[in-house]
């Protein structure tokens, strides 16, 4: 089980996982995290919430996305809920959630505050029908994750010469 | 004098058997030589027969024919040179893995590390994916690391792979087929070309039952798209004749609600960023 972490997130994969925490260039305007993970080869140059990669799922993968949304966004009725959902049930996932419907696919999408951060947390089922062996896959990799408390990125946080 | 005559016949004998020894020992060390891909003839050689100015050693990278797999691949997890975590899991696929081990500092390494990340130029078999990892950042410099990458393929550094896959140093390559998750074939090559044709090599020696697990929606189609829909619908319960595939009305198409049905909030709650 390998075990990945960075920018305040941490992930032990379960078996059959890969996946990657990065923060995209600031040349995009301000950034935050995203946790991406499959159960397939991730491409590199994949959108924020699988464009690009939803398509190469085969009918028993999962993908799933944990992407952290600015400090504006804390404190309003979409990120109410405190902490991730503990566990999904297969009744949580629809073809309608899609981000990009694609035939067979369903998905699920959650928006809550954990460690004063402001997260959704995206998982998308390689096949609807297979949801009851795919949900458990989901449950295994949520259930890994853990989130610590931000490190504002302040000039008096930043190392400097005396 | 036939006391001379029978000890000159004794060293002539004894003289024989040691010449015809030293042949035969010599004979080994160039069978051997030439088994490891550096006898004569071997295509790092130049033109005249002399060695070629490259031929570090063990070229081993394709298994022979009905060889042993070399162990279970483990996934590669580390950090990218710009400091996000990475992880490549080698056994998610039905394809191969090809894990190039390579350093900054390595003037061996200059010509992987280059072709490596334009894979499609390398003529590898399909799908074949090229993963580069150096060791971790308390061994490697980052920014030497990141100066290198082109962000096409994943670069991981990580210590811990090195120690996983016992690399002895750098260029080092190791081959891992994702149907059965083993690592099929390891060490050394010379050239690119050399290497490519490898792993040519260890795709045609591939079982031919340990392939496709998954179907490929970018590339199945025709009959095969039509068998790996089948093999989804009867690991569903759904078998030829299922009332469920020949649907009568709207509810039987949408069981869930029409996209017009989408609850409030989730549809338009989008990410604000790339998708």
């Amino acid at each position: 089980m390998a075990t990945i972490g960075a920018h305040g997130i941490v992930a032990q994969l379960p078996d059959g996982f890969e996946g990657r925490i990065f923060v995209r260039p600031p040349a995009l305007g301000a950034t935050y995290p995203v946790a991406q993970f499959a159960t397939f080869p991730l491409p590199d140059d994949i959108g924020d919430f699988g464009s690009g990669a939803v398509n190469l799922m085969g009918s028993e993968d999962v993908f799933a996305t944990l992407f952290e949304y600015g400090p504006e966004s804390l404190g309003t009725a979409l990120f109410a809920r405190q902490g991730r959902p503990e566990t999904f049930s297969p009744d949580d996932f629809s073809p309608i959630v899609l981000r990009r419907g694609l035939v067979g696919q369903s998905g699920t999408q959650w928006f809550f505050t954990e460690a004063g951060r402001p997260f959704s947390f995206y998982a998308v089922l390689g096949s609807h029908i297979l949801r009851d062996r795919l949900v458990p896959r989901v449950n295994s990799l949520l259930t890994s994750l853990a989130v610590s408390p931000a490190v504002p990125d302040v000039p008096a946080a930043r190392p400097r010469w005396n | 004098m036939v006391a001379l005559v029978v000890v000159s016949t004794f060293v002539v004998l004894v003289l024989g058997v040691l010449v015809a020894g030293l042949l035969r020992s010599h004979a080994d060390i160039l069978r051997s030589l030439h088994d490891l891909g550096v006898g004569v003839g071997d295509p790092a050689s130049t033109a005249d027969g002399r060695p070629g100015p490259a031929a570090p050693a063990a070229v081993a990278l394709g298994p022979t024919a009905g060889a042993p797999a070399l162990g279970e691949a483990a996934t590669v997890a580390g950090v990218t040179p710009a400091g996000d975590a990475r992880a490549v899991a080698v056994a998610n696929s039905d394809r191969l893995t090809l894990l190039a081990f390579l350093s900054s500092g390595c003037a061996t390494c200059t010509a992987f590390w280059d072709a490596l990340q334009a894979p499609g130029a390398m003529d590898l078999p399909d799908g074949t994916r090229v993963v580069i990892v150096t060791k971790g950042p308390d061994r490697e410099v980052p920014a030497e690391v990141q100066a290198r990458t082109t962000g096409r393929i994943p670069v991981v550094m990580s210590t811990e792979a090195w120690v996983d896959y016992q690399v002895p140093g750098s260029p080092f390559f190791v081959l891992v087929d994702g149907a059965t998750g083993r690592t099929v074939g390891q060490g050394v090559a010379s050239t690119v070309a050399q290497l490519a044709e490898l792993v040519r090599r260890a795709e045609h020696d591939r079982e031919p039952g340990a392939a496709r697990r998954r179907p490929d929606p970018s590339s199945v189609g025709g009959l095969a798209r039509e068998a790996a829909a089948d093999d989804v619908l009867r690991a569903a319960g759904i078998h030829p004749g299922d009332p469920s595939l020949y649907p009568r009305t709207l509810d039987d198409v949408f069981p869930f609600g029409t996209p017009a049905a989408a609850p409030p909030g989730v549809a338009n709650a989008q990410p604000v960023r790339t998708d």
